[in-house]
């Protein structure tokens, strides 16, 4: 069974550290216990959602913030730059408060 | 490694080399034909070289000749043989590196006929260096006698979670010790510098700090520049970081627990023992440049994807918890941390193998980036030439 490390009790977003195909059940470990079941082929070191996270929501790991949700995202689907935007160092959106 | 001593070169200004080089210097762009040629003729020397100089002026000049001076009074830098192509300049760098206190020599092409005269004089002169720095022995020394850089590479998820976090085990160690710590990469603090911050020892330092970074993000903004485009690289990207707050968070853990001293400019050296800030740009030739001019005798490299390039000056340990890379980027990798990861095996034990294993390497074991001489120089400019 593929396992996903979650860092801080209240992230929302867990770590795989196997790879893991659609329909596996990862077992989480470190801040959080359980499964989490994938919508998703994940490859190895990216992220998975831990519940749904509504666009524009935060995106927390480590407990802190990493960016933001650009779409919806459901429990168990791949977390990354398709569906999260960096909200640093952002030039590009004019007058943004970091 | 508590109470651990390594076996290091002494150097007249009081600090301890882990290498005795004699490096050979370019005082500007158009000598690095030359130095490469001395430095591929004598072994025992590196080549130090610098695209610019000429046509540099004010503060980027200043910099830049700053950089490469404290690569050569860099304690792994027994002596140092300056290529130049005219006097003035060769001088202006020889004035920098004195004040260590070793010996600096210098071949001026223009003085000695073109590039033919220049070769063979400078092998003669780095051959000389060579045999005399050989005759020095390797003596104990204290671990508040290093000064290390922690510096990532090519990183991944597996760098914030595993690398990362054991190098700062020795980094923490390194402090404890009386020793140095420099953590550089300025746009790797956005997002985590409210958490590192906290740490300063002072309100000032504090404010330096906060200075360095978020001044550095007002500037990207001034420009209309999205940091997207080129933080998070693509082989991060890959790897499974997907903003520039997640990369920054796990670049942190590099630095450990250890209160911050000071902030350090481009290539300075720290004025404090103990945990530095220096501001450098995130592209690591030009981080580890810089924190090898630093004094550096060490930089502690976390690689997720693997990034297998090492400073020319300071002795680079390519660390990674990435078990593909460890197995598929074997030639590049010197110390495998897959244990955290993998076995949960604690990072207290996995940081503490990894100093061991850099205190073997201090005192004289050769890093994959030695052997196979995968190492860089690129000093940073801050200005256009004139």
């Amino acid at each position: 069974m593929p396992r996903a490390i979650v860092l801080d009790p209240g992230d929302t977003v867990a770590t795989l550290i196997d790879p893991a195909r659609t329909g596996e059940a990862a077992t989480l470990a470190g801040a959080r216990s359980g499964t989490v079941t994938l919508s998703a082929d994940v490859p190895f070191g990216h992220k998975i959602a831990l519940a749904d996270i509504p666009a524009g929501a935060d995106i927390l790991k480590y407990g802190q913030v990493i960016g933001r949700a650009t779409a919806a995202i459901p429990a168990g689907a791949h977390v990354h730059v398709h569906n999260v935007e960096a909200l640093r160092a952002r030039g590009d959106v004019s007058g943004r408060a970091a | 490694m508590s109470g651990a001593t390594f076996l290091g070169y002494g150097r007249p200004d009081g600090s301890v080399g882990v290498r005795n080089h004699v490096a050979v210097v370019s005082v500007m762009d158009n000598c690095n034909p030359v130095t490469r040629k001395v430095a591929e003729a004598v072994a025992g020397t590196i080549p130090v070289t610098t695209l610019f100089v000429r046509g540099q002026l004010g503060r980027d000049l200043d910099i830049t000749l700053d950089t490469l001076a404290g690569l050569a009074r860099n304690p792994n830098v027994a002596a140092v043989l300056l290529i130049g192509l005219e006097a003035a300049m060769t001088e202006a760098l020889a004035k920098r590196i004195r004040p260590s206190g070793k010996t600096v020599a210098s071949v001026v092409i223009q003085q000695v006929g073109g590039t033919i005269n220049a070769i063979a004089e400078g092998t003669r002169a780095a051959a000389r260096l060579v045999r005399e720095a050989s005759r020095q022995r390797r003596a104990d020394f204290p671990l508040s006698k290093l000064v290390i850089g922690v510096e990532c590479g090519g990183s991944d998820t597996t760098s914030g979670l595993a690398s990362n976090p054991a190098i700062g085990v020795v980094a923490d160690r390194v402090a404890a010790a009386g020793g140095s710590v420099i953590i550089s990469e300025t746009s790797e603090f956005f997002g985590a510098e409210h958490l590192f911050a906290e740490r300063a020892r002072s309100p000032k330092v504090k404010a330096q700090f906060l200075e360095a970074v978020q001044g550095f993000e007002r500037e990207i903004m001034a420009h209309g520049i999205d940091l997207r485009g080129s933080n998070p690289t693509p082989d991060n990207i890959l790897g499974g970081l997907t903003t520039i707050e997640e990369k920054a968070l796990g670049a942190m853990a590099k630095a450990g627990k250890s209160p911050l001293v000071g902030v350090l400019a481009y290539g300075e050296a720290p004025r404090e023992a103990g945990l530095n800030f220096m501001a450098t740009p995130a592209p690591a030739v030009e981080s580890l440049t810089a924190l090898a001019a630093g004094g550096c005798q060490i930089c502690l490299f976390s690689t997720g994807v693997g990034n297998p390039i090492g400073s020319v000056v300071s002795t680079t340990i390519k660390v990674s918890g990435n078990r593909n890379t460890v197995d598929f980027f074997a030639d590049n990798v010197d110390f495998d941390v897959t244990g955290v990861l993998e076995r949960g095996e604690p990072l207290a034990e996995v940081g503490g193998r990894l100093g061991d294993y850099m205190l073997s390497v201090a005192s004289g074991e050769l890093t994959t980036s030695e052997v196979l001489d995968v190492r860089e120089t690129c000093i940073s400019r801050f200005l256009p030439s004139m």
